[in-house]
């Protein structure tokens, strides 16, 4: 540090302050500390996300569950969190460039999260008979069938992109 | 040298840096900003905000439909929601309500934007010149507009039941609409008549515990019941009650009006105490095949409509035959023709049912007059007085909700069953009473196939009347509308 010409030495104070200010104030503004919570409020911190919220906060499901439960892997404390902080980077990302479809598809890490949440809740709806009807090698597809391919309406039910449901309007 | 140019780097990077932080913090507050345009409402509508159209700014889809309940021109076999007289189309109902406001005019219902203008226009509620005349009392508005909810909120609901029918029209101006089953802050569907709240209680129930699919069928019981106007509970006050404390088919409530010797009118000319049957529908229906799968209201009065990708529930509240494709066929595999037909057989065949009925009814009371007047004793009528009120008011109960013969065929062609019979051996105690008194044959049937040939039998002065509603309809109607506007005025619209 010695070594630094003193005009330098300003010159980064004042850049790193600026950093510091700037980084505080985006941490604020974008709610950051909400993103550690359950909370389902958190996931409309981003508009696009009101027509799910809402088309959940209707269905039963919103009085047993919150978004994490479902659309989070919950086996393991870590795999939960670094799920998220991916899953979050990745909105983050997309929402910030405005890349944001219309209609947004659950993407294949999501549908494997989904799908082990459906059962860890539902284990005692599952046995061989009911299974037979969804994993059964019969039909080419099988081992890409989901919960939802046949239950559509759960929660999200079958109207729900921003331009569909222009009026999930009161989600705040 | 070497050692500066490290230095500059070092600053570009830092510059950098700040550059992006910078233009995220743009980009988030942008897009928070965003959030407070993007999904908002048009208008904030206010917690008592009783004017349909201000609602209609923020929910287009459901208020164009809301609008079509002014439509007139829909018509089924039987009913429909044209503009029909119902008295000239089956002028025994005069008889049958003779000494009663709804022999004076009855009419085949219209939709809901009709609802006001209706109470005005009908004979029954007479041509009162002042706030304080007139034949009906205040609790007839209960049903008529979301002006209710608000006034109940600013002056209490027991005033609200206070006072004559006359002296809140310049209050209650706003047909049936958004405000009488919705929260104006969630949308959600809500009990704003303190009837059935009350109704409940006394049941031991908790309204608002209601599953949103109970909820559907409702708030449209808030007004389609059975109901009557308590006018012991407070004083100079015509609550408004539904009997249902004992339960709610016909014989649990006929119990609940004979144990507080509740009568409606006295028939003018049989002298009996009666009961009138106002709307059951919500109670039909529970006891019908569709109610008992708890289908509500909702599914086949306001299906969902698909446009454009968007879906929404039809807020024309309208007979189900008329979206026969968006309403049964939603679960019945079967032709528009065949369902229609399906619906129109139960009703002839409960219409059959409903003529013999009345004409048991119309000979019932003219000749319980012929009694009276050949001097049968109060002792001797008791019986006969009683048959009668039990005769009439099953009859009126399978009647007067317009849709009882879909909702519950079964139910209502056992109540009409059990009415003949009860009017039939009334009938036979009756012929021994003119029997006894010297009179033993057949009292003729008389002509009463036109609607002023009933009225005029019954002694109904239909000139007067007419010329005293024109009169209210010229001179008070307008008042009471200048008044509404001149206090709608001061209600600011706040816009977003």
């Amino acid at each position: 540090m010695k070594l630094l010409p003193k005009k330098w030495k300003i010159t980064y104070s004042l850049m790193i302050g600026m950093i510091i200010g700037l980084a505080a104030y985006n941490f604020l503004a974008s709610n950051a500390i909400s993103y550690l919570s359950d909370s389902p409020k958190t996931c409309i911190n981003c508009h696009v996300m009101n027509s799910y919220y809402s088309s959940w906060a209707h269905s039963s499901h919103s009085r047993f569950t919150n978004c994490n439960d479902c659309h989070v892997p919950q086996d393991n404390f870590l795999k939960k969190y670094l799920f998220k902080a991916q899953d979050g980077l990745y909105h983050a990302s997309i929402f910030t460039l405005r890349k944001e479809p219309q209609v947004i598809h659950i993407k294949e890490a999501g549908k494997k999260a989904v799908e082990s949440n459906c059962i860890r809740c539902h284990e005692k709806q599952i046995d061989e008979t009911s299974l037979m009807t969804h994993y059964n090698p019969k039909y080419s597809d099988f081992e890409e069938r989901y919960c939802w391919n046949c239950h559509r309406e759960h929660p999200h039910k079958r109207v729900n992109s921003l331009s569909s449901s222009p009026e999930s309007i009161q989600t705040k | 040298m070497k050692k500066n140019l490290l230095y500059v780097i070092i600053a570009i990077a830092m510059a950098a840096v700040i550059f992006g932080l910078g233009i995220l913090a743009s980009s988030i507050t942008e897009r928070k900003a965003e959030k407070e345009f993007t999904y908002k409402p048009v208008v904030k509508i206010g917690e008592n905000e009783p004017r349909n159209d201000v609602w209609g700014e923020n929910f287009r889809r459901e208020y164009e439909t809301y609008l079509l309940t002014e439509d007139t021109t829909f018509r089924t076999k039987f009913n429909g929601n044209a503009m029909r007289d119902a008295l000239e189309e089956d002028p025994r109902m005069v008889v049958l309500w003779a000494g009663y406001a709804f022999s004076k005019d009855y009419n085949q219902p219209r939709g809901h934007r009709h609802a006001v203008t209706d109470i005005r226009n009908t004979l029954r509620t007479g041509g009162p010149l002042t706030p304080d005349e007139g034949p009906m009392p205040a609790t007839c508005w209960t049903c008529k507009s979301p002006d209710v909810p608000r006034m109940m909120e600013e002056k209490g609901i027991t005033e609200f039941y206070i006072g004559k029918w006359a002296g809140k029209g310049q209050e209650i101006v706003n047909p049936i609409g958004c405000l009488d089953c919705h929260d104006p802050s969630t949308m959600n569907l809500r009990i704003s008549r303190p009837a059935l709240i009350e109704a409940f209680e006394r049941q031991g129930k908790d309204i608002t515990k209601s599953t949103l699919q109970d909820m559907r069928s409702l708030v449209c019981a808030q007004c389609h019941v059975e109901y009557y106007f308590d006018k012991t509970k407070v004083e100079n006050a015509q609550y408004l009650t539904f009997p249902w404390d004992k339960g709610s088919t016909v014989e649990d409530m006929e119990k609940y009006y004979d144990e507080i010797e509740f009568s409606d009118w006295t028939h003018s000319l049989s002298r009996t105490p009666m009961l009138k049957a106002q709307h059951p529908d919500y109670e039909v229906h529970k006891l019908g095949i569709h109610g008992q799968r708890n289908v509500a209201c909702a599914d086949c009065h306001m299906p969902y409509i698909s446009e454009g990708g968007q879906k929404y529930s039809s807020h024309h509240l309208v007979s189900p035959l008329k979206y026969i494709d968006k309403t049964c066929m939603v679960c019945h595999r079967e032709s528009e023709e065949t369902l229609r037909n399906n619906v129109y057989e139960h009703q002839e065949k409960i219409l059959e049912n409903k003529i013999l009925l009345e004409d048991v009814l119309v000979r019932l009371h003219l000749e319980a007059k012929k009694a009276w007047d050949l001097g049968a004793t109060e002792t001797e009528m008791k019986d006969i007085l009683s048959g009668i009120r039990r005769t009439q008011w099953r009859w009126d109960f399978s009647v007067a909700s317009h849709g009882a013969a879909f909702h519950a065929p079964i139910e209502i062609l056992r109540i009409m069953g059990n009415a003949i019979n009860i009017g039939s051996e009334t009938r036979v105690k009756l012929a021994r009473i003119l029997a006894k008194y010297g009179f033993n044959q057949e009292l003729s049937y008389p002509d009463i196939s036109t609607k002023a040939k009933a009225q005029k039998l019954i002694g109904l002065d239909m000139e007067k009347l007419n010329a005293e509603k024109q009169e209210f309809l010229k001179t008070i109607v307008p008042k009471w509308l200048v008044e509404a506007k001149e206090r709608e005025s001061k209600w600011k619209i706040i816009r977003y």
